[in-house]
């Protein structure tokens, strides 16, 4: 099959030429002189008024418009495009999903290593000479493999990997592999996942064109779906509790063992019979300790990775709070606040008591509108509305009125919502210093600047907060504000070491200052990624982590709690193959632009012209 | 190739060896190859006749056998045996070089190296005339086989240019040369026989042996070749007249073409001339054993 084009249809235009050389014909055709030998034999014959003549084109003129002609079909760059002669080569792009639910039991063996056999079955098919792509897809995608010929390295990839405790997400991973298909004819897509097609995101018509294995036949688990630990804030006398839900995904009811251990040591057991697809709700009291809770589960199911959870547990800490302000307004709701907190403690001081002599013993201070040159040793601090010109907390200048547009997960908003309906009147436009983040935004005059910033720096925590909090916080429109100061203090007020960073996995956090090599944990601590700038952590295995030396290292808990990973249930494994088989690659096709020989044709019919014009004697 | 090597080809010229030129009139002044029975001469190769000796003949021709058996002086008279002057008169004006891809110039050309070639083999005196708007340009005359050497160059020089009134050109060039001798006259002769004939009739006049040989082009023939309409401009006197060419002028035009060709054709024969019309499409050495050789003009030796 050939196809045509034009590459400069614009010099179509051209054809005007033709339209004008007929004119420019018709025009110097009543003008034409022939020399002839003689006259007297045509002087006989009657004259006739040139201009009355009808158009009779001459061979000058047929050569003439033929060489236009194929000049103006040059410009206008006509090609010829043949389809290529097949190639010996296709191309294999493997699709393998590597999320938590691939690690489930089946007959013949976990869904992955199905999966993984197959994608061998496949790779078995090939010539040595076709060409092979491996990409892996939990929630993320990863090239395992670019296109290789090397089918022994291949295969050693593939056994080298494993399923991830992450969630799945195969869109990213079907949108490259269509993408690499249709820039490379002839590749065969093979997708093995345990996703039901209908719910990988794509339309249907748009994975026509691979084949499509969802591999599992089972739905036998039971799962911790979610474990919440409930600390009141500034009560250490309270009693912290543990939440934990258990969920049956099974269509049959199960009998599981639920055991708490922290740091070894034992929280409680709990024996749970759950029905078909129904939940239990376990609460713990009374931890014997402050550690890292360990919840496991003794189901016998399918999928073992949803089976264990981990969690800090500790005490609240009583509020012990230095309140350095001016405003009388402030210090008197910070009274009120203290006085209905058990256990807790303020002491309050005017800017001008604080810098004659610093107080001591105290765990967290609130610096309301100025930032002190000094802070008492072990002392965390909130600095609120901070002029500008310090830098602790560097400020450009005092605004009016703005309110919270965005903010991001961290312990100081933790139990917080609707955080938008924070607007305050008088306001430091933030900017974001070295030791910390920006935990809220706020926007103002059309622009957006930090509201919350908090961070660690040398040995204490910090944070700045943009807000003025004069006037009356206890009322109903400035409560969120005074619910958010609060939470900074409780964050501030939290033991500065030992507590750890809890994350689930597949989902990146912010990992704040701090270490961040080497990292200790599941799978050599390869489990646990610390990447990027600002440094994150991207847990690809649920567990415990240190990261840093020895002695300085700092925990990070990762649990995989996923409620549509742990539903494993499918009724049966389904492959639907590309509806069109693949076919030889053919390279691809090259436009041929015969534009020169046109130029070479018209060349030759102005030569043709010359010659006959020539012949004829040169006449006009 | 050069203009003089095409007319001095030899694998062209060796078609000529085995012909020669018929001569009927025209003889020479001096001794040449060619005899002329009934002019008895007085010294010779070949006796044709004897005469009563009168004094002052060459005793050396006496016929001594005669007088022993007759008693009666009587000397022998030879056949006259002369050169042949072969006048090669060629029209040199712009309407032979009209319509310009039929190269009827170049025919004429081509046809006169021809014949004096063959006159040359014949050891006759062989000389062009260049009939030109300046009048008649006569070359050197050529005689014996080499000289087709230079008979080439002087050809090879002729160009067709101006106008020229043949007639008239031909009266003075008759009017020239005592010696009656061969004038063959190639042209296109395409110009009013009223005004031709004076001419043709001067050269009969001087006792030449004339030879017409009119030279057409295809385009003559068939106008439609190269033009349907237009301004038609004489070359050679700059008149114009516009035409359209349609069936019915075309056919005209052939009436008018044939009926002066046959008027050409006329004159020739009422002046005892020969005629003969030669299309330039057509290879020289096909004219002259074919043509030419039907004129008489030509035989083989």
């Amino acid at each position: 099959m050939s196809a045509f084009g034009l590459l400069n249809p614009a010099g179509a235009i051209a054809l005007a030429l033709l339209v004008a050389l007929m004119a420019l014909h018709l025009w110097q055709r009543p003008r034409r002189t022939i020399p002839v030998t003689t006259l007297f034999l045509w002087a006989r014959l009657p004259s006739a008024p040139p201009e009355r003549r009808r158009f009779r084109p001459t061979a000058l003129f047929w050569l003439r418009l033929a060489a236009a002609a194929m000049l103006i079909a040059g410009l206008v760059r006509p090609y010829v495009e043949r389809e290529a002669a097949p190639l010996d080569t296709r191309s294999l792009l493997l699709v393998l999903d590597v999320s938590a639910s691939m690690q489930t039991r089946e007959r013949g063996g976990t869904r992955f290593e199905i999966a993984r056999q197959r994608a061998a079955d496949a790779l078995g098919t090939l010539t040595p000479n076709d060409s092979v792509m491996v990409v892996t897809a939990d929630n993320h995608t990863h090239i395992l493999e670019r296109w290789t010929s090397d089918h022994t390295r291949v295969r050693r990839r593939l056994e080298t990997i494993g399923p991830l405790d992450t969630p799945t997400n195969l869109t990213p991973a079907l949108t490259l592999a269509l993408s690499e298909a249709e820039a490379r004819p002839a590749t065969r897509v093979v997708v093995l996942t345990d996703v039901p097609l209908e719910e990988t995101g794509m339309a249907p018509d748009a994975l026509a064109s691979v084949d499509y294995v969802q591999i599992g036949t089972t739905d036998d688990n039971v799962a911790i779906a979610s474990v919440t630990i409930d600390v009141p804030p500034f009560r250490d006398a309270a009693p912290t509790s543990a939440t934990v839900v258990v969920r049956n995904y099974a269509a049959r009811s199960h009998r599981v063992v639920l055991g708490a251990h922290i740091d070894g040591e034992a929280w409680g057991w709990h024996t749970l019979t759950l029905e078909p697809h129904a939940a239990e709700h376990v609460t713990l009291v009374d931890p014997p300790r402050d550690g890292v809770l360990v919840l496991e589960l003794d189901a016998k199911d399918a999928l073992a990775v949803d089976n264990r959870a981990v969690a800090w547990v500790s005490r609240g800490a009583p509020l012990d709070l230095l309140l350095v302000s001016d405003s009388r307004t402030l210090t008197a709701t910070f009274a009120e606040v203290v006085a209905a907190i058990v256990g807790s403690k303020v002491e309050i001081m005017s800017r001008e008591e604080y810098e004659r002599g610093e107080p001591a013993g105290r765990r967290v201070a609130l610096f309301d509108g100025f930032v002190p040159t000094r802070v008492p040793p072990a002392v965390n601090a909130l600095y609120v509305a901070p002029p500008p010109g310090s830098a602790v907390c560097p400020s450009a200048e005092i605004i009016g009125e703005a309110a919270v547009i965005d903010w991001v997960d961290h312990p100081t908003l933790s139990g917080l919502r609707d955080l938008q309906a924070i607007v305050t009147e008088r306001t430091s436009q933030l900017g974001t210093p070295t030791w910390g983040s920006a935990i809220i935004h706020a926007a103002a005059n059309g622009q957006s600047f930090p509201f919350l910033i908090a961070g660690e720096r040398g040995s204490r925590r910090l944070a700045c907060l943009a807000g003025d909090l004069a006037g009356p916080l206890a009322s109903s429109d400035r409560l969120p504000l005074l619910m958010l100061t609060l939470n900074v203090l409780r964050w501030l007020t939290e033991p500065y070491d030992g507590a750890p960073r809890v994350i689930e996995t597949g989902v990146a956090a912010l990992a704040g200052p701090g270490p961040r090599a080497p990292v200790a944990g599941p799978d050599q601590g390869t489990g646990l990624l610390v990447i990027g700038d600002p440094p994150v952590f991207l847990a690809r295995r649920a567990g415990v982590y240190r990261v840093g030396p020895a002695g300085g290292a700092r925990r990070v808990l990762a649990n995989f709690l996923d409620d549509r990973e742990s539903d494993i249930g499918r009724h049966q494994t389904t492959i639907q193959l590309a509806e069109s088989p693949m076919a030889p690659a053919r390279a691809p096709a090259k436009p041929r632009e015969v534009g020169w020989w046109l130029y070479l044709l018209g060349a030759g019919f102005l030569i043709a012209e010359w010659a006959t014009w020539r012949r004829l004697g040169g006449e006009a | 190739m050069s203009r003089l090597e095409e007319l001095l080809d030899l694998d062209v010229l060796r078609h000529y060896d085995r012909l020669a030129l018929h001569v009927r009139r025209g003889m020479g002044d001096r001794p040449g190859d060619r005899r002329f029975p009934g002019r008895p001469q007085a010294s010779g190769t070949e006796v044709e006749s004897y005469a009563s000796y009168t004094p002052g003949d060459d005793v050396r021709h006496l016929d001594w056998n005669a007088l022993g058996r007759l008693d009666t002086l009587l000397v022998r008279r030879f056949t006259a045996e002369r050169e042949v002057p072969i006048h090669l008169l060629i029209d040199c004006s712009a309407s032979m070089s009209l319509p310009a891809p039929d190269r009827k110039h170049e025919l004429a050309v081509e046809l006169a190296m021809a014949i004096g070639y063959l006159g040359l083999s014949s050891n006759d005196a062989v000389q062009v005339v260049l009939l030109t708007t300046r009048g008649a340009h006569a070359s050197p005359v050529f005689r014996q086989r080499p000289g087709a050497v230079e008979l080439a160059r002087f050809l090879a020089e002729a160009t067709a240019e101006g106008a020229l009134d043949l007639g008239s050109v031909l009266v003075d060039y008759a009017g020239g040369r005592s010696a009656p001798g061969v004038v063959v006259v190639l042209s296109d002769f395409m110009t009013e026989v009223a005004a031709l004939a004076p001419g043709v009739t001067a050269l009969r006049s001087v006792k030449h042996e004339v030879h017409l040989v009119q030279i057409v082009g295809p385009g003559e023939l068939d106008p439609t070749r190269d033009f349907a309409s237009g301004v038609l401009r004489d070359v050679e006197s700059g008149a114009t007249h516009a035409v359209q060419l349609t069936a019915a002028t075309v056919a005209q035009y052939e009436t008018q073409l044939a009926e002066h060709f046959a008027a050409v054709s006329d004159l020739a024969t009422s002046a005892g001339a020969g005629y003969v019309r030669a299309t330039s499409d057509v290879a020289v050495a096909d004219i002259v054993t074919g043509d030419l050789a039907r004129l008489g003009m030509v035989r083989r030796r």
